[in-house]
């Protein structure tokens, strides 16, 4: 696509979102097995754009998914979804909803092509428009000829494709993709990531995202929800988590660093020194990044790296989990 | 890469009724089933008893002007049909007898070659319909459609519904038009134009409970071969349970003891539902009344729907 194009496509994408927003907006979803409260007073927010759900085993994604879709009946909650009410309308939701399950499951018996085209008449697209459909989804999905195989002959990566071909293949606005990496070779896997990007940036998509592969998040994702026993922990967008709470410099320098070190301690700036060599060091505003320069260069100290410092999202995750579990 | 690749395209199109989505489960189920060799050979060899009763019915219809098809007909209706009434009706009043002999002989048929046909074809096929979703994990993607358990439900039986259509009502029919063109005028028509109606009451009857019942055996397992050995044992057993109920009476004597065929019949499906077949028909010689089997019926359908509602919602919350 020319420069210009696209330019104009991602604008047109943003302001498209920001029509839309939110997709979902729920709060007080609670859902009990017996005596396991899956999901506890969930409250949820879903902004257009991608969406990753974090949380470890048993925290409740999957169950928070299939009550979005009315799979599973919750026994409170309330909220919106793509502006429709919900659970009162999830029939209407699921018809605007693409949805990529974790679990292994197929059609046995149909070809790849004919499942693709079954989920597209079962979405409501008439016959022959449904296989034309499928057609032009399983090639943008890459399963090339392999989509006149029977499914049951299909390897677990192959599935993948072709359950991402099926949720994709009714044009919904809002995907649901419960672990679209599993199973997937890492060329697979980065093509895949791809496809997220480019229905997300270019075709107006808003995707919520669960996986346990925090990289994939990191590569695609706006936002992150993380769920830790029934309740979403952290619900933010990427950038924001990943800024620290205080001002935080990671400064790699070449060489003797010892006087550079003393002059910060004098100054009154925090540093913590990592095992790569990196010195963490807390200012008290962006102001104060001339002032390093100035000392490195008093001191003739070589920096070779001068970066505001990110929280990663494996402290958060881990963090938010952390947190869960001591209460 | 293909050479037409197209990337993604955005769609905008009308959606069909969401009432009719229920259709393409179907018609996907059919398309499957269809598939199978052993399905089409048993479709076609499920239609050649039709030329017995079509038979009958052209030998009834000649009978008043050839008397060698006139002992035949009264040979059949008095020992395999055991009418022997109707057989003396034959002969003194053949207008009036017209009616029954048709209907027993299109009853006769229902019974015995097509119940059979139905039972093995079900075993056949209703297994593979919700097990096998069920081993797959398919009723995930089903139900990430607009599709509720129901319709799930409907769409499922109606693979079931159109086979045995096939293989019961649809030769039935054939058979009752057979009779009127080979009958020697038209004019029977006038005597006997209820008996395509009874032909699709007798249908609904023998399809609604025993789809439900076979889909009620394919949703208690993923193992679709223990749905058929369900399915073949209510019948054997049930059937087996009542002969030998039945003849118990009669066991080691040497008097005629009457049997009563009511007594037991609720333990047996086959007899169950030739019981209101026979009914439908206009045939019933039965002393019992026909609502008990029409309750077990109803029962069956209603509880054994309820029962695959639940499981199917009961799988979903794993």
């Amino acid at each position: 696509m020319p420069f210009f194009q696209r330019i104009v496509a991602v604008t047109y994408t943003f302001s498209r979102r920001k029509a839309l927003s939110p997709i979902i907006q729920l709060s007080g979803v609670t859902k009990q097995y017996g005596g396991f409260r899956a999901l506890d007073d969930a409250a949820v927010r879903v902004e257009p754009g991608i969406t990753g759900l974090l949380g470890p085993n048993g925290s409740g994604k999957s169950t928070l998914i299939k009550a979005i879709l009315g799979l599973v009946r919750s026994q409170q909650g309330s909220g919106t979804v793509l502006g429709l009410p919900w659970p009162e309308q999830v029939r209407e939701i699921r018809d605007l909803v693409g949805y990529l399950p974790e679990d292994d499951c197929y059609i046995a018996g149909l070809t790849g092509i004919e499942a693709v085209a079954f989920m597209a008449n079962l979405s409501g697209l008439p016959r022959v428009e449904g296989l034309r459909r499928a057609h032009e989804i399983t090639d943008f999905c890459d399963i090339g000829e392999e989509k006149y195989r029977p499914v049951e002959s299909y390897s677990t990566g192959m599935r993948q494709k072709l359950k991402f071909a099926q949720a994709l293949v009714h044009d919904p606005p809002f995907l649901i993709l419960d672990e679209p990496t599993t199973g997937l070779d890492p060329d697979q896997r980065e093509a895949m990531l791809r496809r997220i990007r480019t229905l997300a940036n270019h075709h107006g998509k808003s995707i919520l995202l669960s996986t346990h592969i925090l990289p994939d998040v990191k590569a695609v994702c706006d936002q992150v929800i993380i769920l830790a026993r029934g309740q979403v922990r952290v619900i933010d967008s990427l950038h924001n988590l990943s800024k620290p709470t205080e001002p935080t410099l990671n400064v790699l320098v070449h060489g003797e660093s010892g006087a550079f070190l003393s002059g910060l301690s004098e100054a009154g700036h925090e540093v913590v020194s990592h095992a790569d060599g990196t010195l963490k060091i807390a200012v008290f505003g962006t102001d104060q990044v001339s002032t390093i320069w100035d000392l490195a260069a008093t001191t003739g100290t070589s920096i070779r790296r001068l970066v505001p410092a990110q929280n990663s999202l494996e402290e958060i995750f881990f963090q938010a989990v952390s947190t869960a579990e001591a209460n | 890469m293909p050479i037409h690749d197209l990337g993604y395209r955005s769609w905008q199109g009308k959606r069909t009724l969401r009432l009719l989505r229920p259709l393409f489960v179907a018609r996907s189920g059919i398309t499957l089933i269809w598939r199978r060799p052993l399905i089409k050979l048993m479709l076609m060899v499920a239609w050649l008893p039709i030329i017995v009763p079509a038979g009958g019915i052209f030998a009834f219809e000649y009978s008043t002007t050839d008397p060698d098809l006139r002992r035949f007909v009264i040979q059949i209706l008095s020992g395999p049909m055991q009418r022997p009434d109707l057989g003396i009706q034959v002969v003194t009043d053949p207008t009036a007898a017209r009616h029954d002999v048709w209907s027993t002989l299109i009853l006769g048929f229902f019974r015995v070659p097509q119940l059979f046909a139905m039972v093995l074809l079900i075993g056949l096929i209703a297994p593979l319909l919700i097990s096998y979703d069920l081993r797959s994990k398919a009723y995930l993607q089903y139900f990430s459609r607009p599709l509720s358990p129901g319709e799930y439900i409907v769409g499922k039986s109606a693979v079931i519904w159109f086979f045995l259509t096939m293989i019961a009502t649809v030769p039935a029919l054939t058979l009752y038009l057979l009779g009127v063109l080979l009958s020697p005028e038209l004019s029977v028509v006038s005597t006997t134009w209820d008996i395509p109606l009874r032909i699709l009451a007798a249908s609904f009857v023998l399809i609604v409970p025993t789809t439900t019942l076979a889909i009620g055996y394919s949703s208690c397992t993923s193992e679709n071969r223990y749905a058929s050995f369900a399915w073949f044992a209510t019948w054997v057993m049930g059937s087996v349970a009542y002969q030998i109920l039945t003849n118990i009476p009669r066991m080691g004597r040497r008097d005629t003891v009457p049997i009563d065929p009511d007594r037991w019949r609720l333990l047996s499906p086959y007899h169950t539902l030739g019981k209101v077949e026979s009914w439908v028909f206009g045939l019933d010689t039965s002393d019992g009344a026909v609502w008990p089997a029409m309750l077990v019926l109803l029962a069956i359908t209603v509880i054994g729907t309820i029962f695959v509602h639940r499981r199917l919602i009961a799988r979903l919350s794993v």
